[in-house]
């Protein structure tokens, strides 16, 4: 968020309304990009700043003002009304308060984008800060137009005593200010009536709720499942070889996907949160067991940001280390007993058991394949490897038994998770790949360029070897994939680079990934109709669409 | 009256809330009509306490009852003079043994007619002392509390009634043996079939006696925002080990404002935590639920020419909002 007066600028404000949501809420912004594909969009704020709206694969880009297909200009009529939270966002126009050109079909486009993001993204507690600040900081950029609050009630005057009047403007709600390890509650909703004097609404009837701030969400959920974690791992002898050591992966925190889906799920389907976090906790414990071996087995230097536990400690006390976290993670499970009973816990067992199997079938295709030094010859070989290595636990497990935790047991139920999710999951799996060769080492966390080191079959790495026709450079390629890690030089790994960007392997990457994503999309929105519209749901939707927003 | 067909219902329900909130009791004690000819009539009970410290705990519904439960409406008492009112789970906790005193008169709030010649008769009762003993798992506190009596009988089902909102404040100042100055029960019931058949009250009693009865035509009640989910006890401790499957979320807040004449009133109640009381439906297996949530209240007006206005701990009951039970 700007902290400087002279920042808060209608263009910053729309650059970080951007921002946040791409962090937030990206299923808003695709929503958005969805709706302005194709248009370059030009914007004027009546403060002299200004910057440019294009959409880039999935994401919102703006950048400095330059040429455009529809240009807007707004006033401070138009600001004032424009994300105001006491009015509704149709109320939004006002004669001559926008100025807007171009074709009209793209005008209208534009406009469907805006009136998109403004309505889902109003309700966001965040974004209402955020502009909030910028109101309080620049009260100009808005005019002076701000709502005198609502006299007290006359009790003689025959109006002015309605339940919601009092709700909505006379005593409405402070910002919450729940401390930062609740999951939910990170939209508003509005008042509504149960009993007007002749009409009756049920209590139970809640609002839907389309979008949730996945930030705070994650951050909520990261620091629940973390606290947990904690107190899963014995403090007892031997600490120096051992439980010191096995709290390493899970202390080097990461975006805390898992942990999110898996409460996120529970709570769609109408659970506590609390009721998801042991089972959120014992997954992460499989999956630092996981990275451990994996990290052994792929002869990985960093993973977060530090060097890899066999690195530091050597590969026989780091073996140990991995198993002592799967052994913590099948106690974590059974101790669900207590908590979420018998029906759950042997359902949330059926569910941890099929994750398992899977991932190691998809680490035993992948390491086969480094073995044979083969690359195989389909995406579709890559796409059956990545579900089962990575997809059924990063993504699909944590749904099916955050569902569980809520008492579903109905395989016709969890199963239709399965597809949404599958292709969500290789799509993230593409996406992170391609961080590891062109994303910035600060926030991806891994040694960049590490996966070409190991010789990982990546979906660019398949598409390079499907397309090279030379048969010379075919050679040199498979020659360099076919030495050991130890052996491989980052020359080795440039070469490798440099022809995957000339094949054009990042970009079919890329775009494949957006194309499963929007698979993964559609399927989420049919498969999963059957849960309501409600804050659970809404974090699951934000994940789906994550993907797709991710920067790269 | 004994009853006799499948669907009659006697319950007694008994809330009570120490006057800092520190301390809460739920007791309902309810009589369902018996399957047929030469069958007993079902008795269910069960014991809620609510602990600032510990939390919620709850008997099963075998809760140990009197055979002869205090009651104003069963067999009036005199005003100050005390009954014993003593229920235990089986496992002996959560347990209480209190001595009941009425302060005041009881009412009608309301009596209601839906489905298909189901009803169902609401009599309340503010303004109950209790003092005593309450007994938690390694704990034992003697508690002087403040509460709410009813009684409702009629014959209904679900999913014919639907659900309901009630819930009651009594201003806890003054004397410990004297009634509230300012009490107030509002009911709503939200009848499903048919919908049209929605009726409420919000009543007003002062010093123990009924000034102002709103009727339903008077008032409006608004929700705004859920309680968080975590908040929200699922009780007996029997539902969870079957996995009942969730209910709707509970509405955080909840704000009433009635009318009538130059007489207003508004009661903004913010709950805080609930349990949820899965009840056995005898016309399905899904469950029933009652939530009864605590929170704070601040109720202010002016009724009958003076003003009021004070803050005080509260129950508002949601019954109803188990989606599966629409399925009946």
């Amino acid at each position: 968020m700007t902290t400087d007066t002279a920042g808060y600028t209608g263009a910053r404000l729309l650059a970080d309304t951007i921002d946040a949501l791409a962090e937030r809420a990206p299923a808003v912004l695709a929503a958005a990009a969805e709706q302005m594909r194709g248009i370059r969009l030009g914007l004027r704020f009546n403060d002299g700043s200004a910057v440019s709206l294009t959409v880039r694969h999935s994401r919102l880009v703006i950048g400095p003002a330059a040429e455009s297909d529809v240009e807007v200009a707004f006033d401070d009529r138009a600001m004032n009304l424009l994300f105001d939270l006491q009015r509704h966002p149709s109320d939004q126009v006002l004669p001559d308060s926008l100025d807007v050109r171009g074709e009209s079909d793209r005008v209208l486009a534009v406009w469907r984008a805006f009136s998109l993001l403004s309505q889902r993204a109003a309700g966001l507690r965040f974004v209402q800060g955020l502009w909030r600040d910028y109101r309080h900081h620049r009260p100009q950029l808005w005019g002076h137009a701000i709502p005198a609050p609502a006299p007290e009630p006359d009790a003689s005057e025959p109006g002015g005593w309605h339940a919601l009047d009092y709700l909505e403007r006379r005593r409405p709600e402070a910002t919450r200010t729940d401390d930062e390890t609740r999951v939910g509650g990170t939209v508003t909703t509005r008042p509504r009536l149960l009993w007007d004097g002749r009409d009756s609404t049920p209590w139970w009837d809640e609002l839907p709720i389309a979008d949730a701030d996945l930030y705070d969400t994650m951050k909520a959920c990261r620091a629940r499942v973390a606290a947990e974690m904690t107190r899963l791992v014995p403090d007892r002898e031997p600490r120096a070889d051992l439980y010191s050591l096995v709290r390493e992966y899970p202390a080097r925190q990461g975006k805390g996907l898992r942990p999110t889906l898996t409460i996120a799920a529970c709570a769609a389907f109408g659970g506590r949160p609390r009721d998801a976090v042991r089972a959120a906790a014992a997954l992460e414990l499989f999956h630092n067991g996981f990275l451990v071996h994996d990290d052994i087995a792929d002869e990985s230097t960093h993973r977060r940001g530090l060097p890899t536990l066999h690195a530091r400690y050597g590969e026989g006390l780091a073996v140990n280390v991995g198993d002592a976290l799967n052994l913590l993670a099948i106690d974590a499970v059974l101790s669900n007993l207590e908590t979420l009973g018998l029906a759950r816990t042997l359902a949330l067992i059926r569910e941890t058991l099929h994750m398992c199997r899977e991932s190691v079938e998809g680490q035993a295709i992948e390491l086969g394949w480094i073995h044979r030094n083969a690359v195989p010859g389909t995406d579709d070989d890559y796409f059956l490897m990545s579900t089962k290595k990575t997809g059924w636990y990063t993504c699909i497990s944590p749904c099916r038994i955050g569902a569980v935790c809520a008492g579903v047991t109905d395989p016709r139920v969890l199963d239709r998770f399965d597809e949404a999710f599958r292709l969500i999951g290789i799509a993230f799996q593409i996406q992170d790949d391609l961080l590891n060769l062109v994303g910035d080492q600060a926030k991806y966390g891994k040694e960049l360029l590490g996966d070409l080191l190991e010789g990982k079959r990546t979906v660019m790495l398949i598409h390079l070897l499907r397309t090279v026709a030379d048969p010379a450079e075919r050679k040199q390629l498979t020659a360099i994939l076919g030495k050991r890690r130890p052996d491989k030089t980052r020359r080795d790994a440039d070469t490798l680079l440099a022809a995957m960007r000339a094949a054009g392997s990042i970009d079919y990457a890329v775009d494949l990934a957006d194309r499963l994503a929007a698979r993964g999309i559609d399927h989420f929105e049919r498969d999963l109709d059957i849960i309501p519209d409600n804050e659970g749901k809404a974090v699951l939707r934000q994940i789906a669409h994550y993907v797709t927003t991710r920067p790269l | 009256m004994p009853l006799r067909a499948p669907l009659e219902r006697r319950w007694l329900h008994y809330a009570f809330l120490s006057r800092d909130s520190g301390q809460s009791v739920i007791a309902n004690l309810s009589a369902l009509g018996p399957d047929g000819d030469g069958h007993a009539p079902h008795r269910t009970t069960i014991l809620l306490v609510h602990d600032r410290e510990h939390g919620w705990h709850s008997s099963q519904f075998n809760a140990d009852r009197p055979d002869h439960p205090w009651s104003s409406f069963r067999s009036p008492h005199a005003i100050g003079v005390a009954g014993d009112f003593d229920v235990a789970a089986r496992t002996g906790v959560p347990a209480v043994k209190l001595r009941l005193r009425r302060t005041g008169r009881p009412c009608t709030s309301q009596s209601a007619a839906f489905g298909g010649g189901e009803h169902l008769r609401w009599q309340s009762e503010p303004g109950v002392l209790a003092s005593g003993l309450v007994r938690l798992p390694g704990i034992e506190r003697d508690v002087e509390l403040l509460g709410y009596h009813e009684r409702v009988r009629g014959r209904w089902s679900w999913p014919a009634l639907g659900g309901w909102v009630f819930g009651f404040v009594n201003d806890p100042v003054g004397r410990s043996d004297e009634p509230p100055p300012t009490a107030v029960v509002f009911t709503l019931i939200q009848s499903r079939d048919p919908r049209a058949a929605a009726s409420g009250s919000v009543m007003l009693w002062r010093r123990g006696r009924l000034v102002r009865h709103f009727p339903r035509r008077a008032f409006q009640v608004a929700v705004h925002d859920v309680l968080d989910r975590d908040q929200v006890v699922l009780v007996p401790p029997l539902a969870r080990a079957l996995g009942t499957a969730p209910a709707a979320s509970v509405p955080r807040r909840l704000l009433i404002t009635a009318r009538s004449g130059s007489d207003r009133l508004l009661l903004d109640f913010r709950g805080s935590t609930a349990a949820r009381i899965a009840n056995p439906c005898e016309t399905g297996l899904p469950a029933f639920s009652v939530h009864e949530t605590l929170g704070a209240c601040h109720v202010e007006g002016v009724v009958a020419g003076r003003r009021l206005d004070f803050q005080a701990p509260g129950i508002v009951e949601f019954a109803g909002g188990t989606g599966d039970a629409d399925d009946h």
